[in-house]
């Protein structure tokens, strides 16, 4: 009886020592980043005192600046750009993802391949063609432009990805439904589209993320009427210094809908980020 | 559970359906294809092959874009930073990654709500990580630089940044800090998927954890760990908003990756035809490490 006691006791010891450690990892990791909130509320004089200042009686002036140059503006842009983009993502990759997944097609592989090669193509190759083709037709600075641009990333993203959920579902149930003689667009929206929702959700918010935090199409083919939060930021590093307040708002800011999509995410998100090599 | 083989998976009342059904459903997808990636990059192959300098095409010019390219020491300079900076950082990662997820599969109360947490430097945008981490390093103010570095005696006054011996090993640095976590999560979903029953049989055999890991863990986990490297690899290749806010590329070309150089050749020196074969040589390298990527996460993993 005793030693069953002592290796239970062994056992939580253990399980108390690891969590320690996975705990104090976690900090280190996330030092940087809770820093940062405390800089939104830091007085500027303090910011960068030495010795560090790690006290402090909060204020809200970073606040106040950040809207008064118009943030929120940008803030809008980044919301309306990447619901925008993923919206068209998912209404052009859900038929291809599925269909990819369950039909023999000539050259299958081959198109699958070139959709992978488009995900991972540096993005600054892509910059170069679509700045000249967008100055010939228009199109820089434009809602349309920056949307298209992001079809690279994310529509090669959604495709690839939700093939692989579909590829989870058990094909029986599609066939028995033929088999009643439903046509294939009332199986897909009866007993395909059910069951793909949630995978449908996790991938079209992984593409929103990837639009939302997107930086280098943004500033070469958006700037002035279209300027996301990634933009924006840098425009804080001015002649006069660096607004650094200013910049943990618009940074906390530009985290908070990644945080919670994250946390939403939770184990679908590996799958997303290893491109489906990994089911989370 | 073994990967379903779809091309069995063919209906059986597919035959009453018209051949052009599944075509029809990839055809939006595809002609958006062709105007977003196939189009830029024709084009892109079309400027290399002529003179372009500032915004007018010029005349048909052969491989000499290519030769400019190729004897421009800037380009090979370019190219051995990012060997450089991808031979450190991913290996680093793959390492501290590994070591995470070993943690990971310890014994630990509120897991669950651990992971999402290591989640979030890999889902930050690459800008605001920048912006992060000049916050820590920058200037001679930054949190790190006035508690860690400056005791230690690395730099002087300047910014680490700014500094050209170590400029490079900061933006690493900095690369670890974001996609370490990245590969702890994907290794942990990959520890967390193997099979109980080897290590039963390993325990009962009197092995020890350590042998567990070389014996089973390690050949068990090898094509994922291949796979997500390369992965990784293939990525880190291609950092740039980090950079372009960090560094720029500088002091001088000490951190000027090749993407970073595409950049400056195209907006900065307006050398449009020499960027563009720049992007085409980028790509086709690319297109290669897709390959591998591919026919490794096929074979070795039973993905896709």
């Amino acid at each position: 009886m005793s030693t069953g006691t002592e290796r239970r006791q062994r056992a939580a010891r253990q399980k108390v020592a690891w969590t320690l450690l996975a705990v104090a990892v976690a900090l280190l990791v996330l030092f940087p980043v809770l820093w940062m909130a405390s800089m939104m509320v830091k007085p500027s004089d303090v910011m960068f005192a030495r010795p560090t200042v790690w006290l402090f009686t909060p204020t809200l002036e970073h606040f106040d600046y950040v809207i008064e140059q118009g943030f929120h503006l940008s803030l809008l842009t980044s919301l309306a750009l990447g619901a925008l983009s993923t919206a068209l993502v998912v209404v052009l990759g859900t038929p291809a993802a599925y269909a990819f997944a369950r039909y023999e097609m000539r050259g299958r592989d081959d198109l699958f391949l070139f959709i992978l090669a488009t995900r991972m193509a540096p993005p600054v190759c892509m910059v170069i063609p679509y700045y000249l083709i967008f100055a010939r037709i228009g199109l820089l600075d434009s809602f349309a432009g920056l949307t298209l641009a992001y079809m690279t990333f994310n529509l090669s993203f959604y495709i690839w990805v939700l093939r692989s959920f579909c590829r989870d579902l058990p094909v029986e149930l599609e066939e028995a439904a033929l088999l009643e003689g439903w046509s294939r667009l009332q199986v897909f929206r009866r007993v395909v589209f059910p069951l793909l929702r949630n995978g449908i959700i996790a991938t079209a918010m992984l593409c929103f993320i990837f639009a939302w935090n997107e930086f280098l199409f943004a500033f070469m083919l958006g700037g002035k009427a279209v300027k996301t939060l990634p933009v924006a930021i840098p425009t804080l590093i001015t002649t006069q210094g660096v607004r650094w307040g200013e910049m943990a708002v618009v940074g906390m800011v530009a985290l908070t809908p990644v945080m919670i999509a994250v946390f939403l995410l939770q184990r679908h998100i590996v799958r997303g980020l290893t491109m489906g090599a990994v089911k989370g | 559970m073994a990967a379903i083989d779809t091309d069995l998976a063919v209906s059986p009342a597919s035959a009453t359906e018209p051949r052009w059904y599944p075509y029809a459903l990839i055809a939006p997808a595809m002609i958006t294809f062709v105007l977003v990636a196939l189009v830029p990059f024709l084009f892109a192959v079309f400027i290399s092959f002529h003179q372009m300098k500032y915004g007018r095409l010029g005349d048909f010019a052969g491989f000499e874009n290519y030769g400019a390219l190729l004897s421009d020491s800037r380009f090979w300079n370019s190219m051995a930073i990012a060997a450089l900076f991808v031979a450190i950082a991913v290996p680093l990662e793959f390492m501290l990654g590994l070591a995470g997820a070993l943690m990971l599969c310890r014994p630990i109360w509120g897991r669950s709500a651990l992971v999402p947490l290591l989640f979030i430097p890999t889902t930050m945008a690459p800008i605001v990580v920048g912006l992060l981490w000049k916050i820590m390093l920058a200037g001679s103010w930054g949190l790190l630089s006035t508690n860690v570095i400056e005791p230690l005696g690395l730099v002087g006054e300047i910014s680490i940044f700014a500094s050209p011996d170590l400029a490079l090993y900061a933006l690493i640095f900095v690369d670890v800090w974001q996609w370490t976590p990245f590969m702890m999560l994907a290794f942990f979903a990959g520890l967390q998927a193997l099979p109980v029953n080897p290590y039963r049989a390993a325990a009962v055999d009197g092995a020890t954890p350590v042998q567990a890991f070389f014996r089973l863990t390690l050949p068990m986990m090898a094509p994922l760990l291949v796979v997500i490297g390369l992965l990784r690899l293939i990525d880190a290749f291609k950092v740039f908003d980090s950079i372009f806010i960090l560094t720029g590329g500088g002091p001088g070309t000490s951190t000027e990756m090749p993407s970073v150089l595409a950049y400056k050749m195209t907006f900065e020196f307006w050398n449009i035809g020499e960027a563009s074969a720049l992007a085409v040589v980028v790509w086709l390298l690319f297109f290669a490490f897709c390959n591998v990527f591919y026919q490794l996460a096929k074979k070795k993993l039973n993905a896709f």
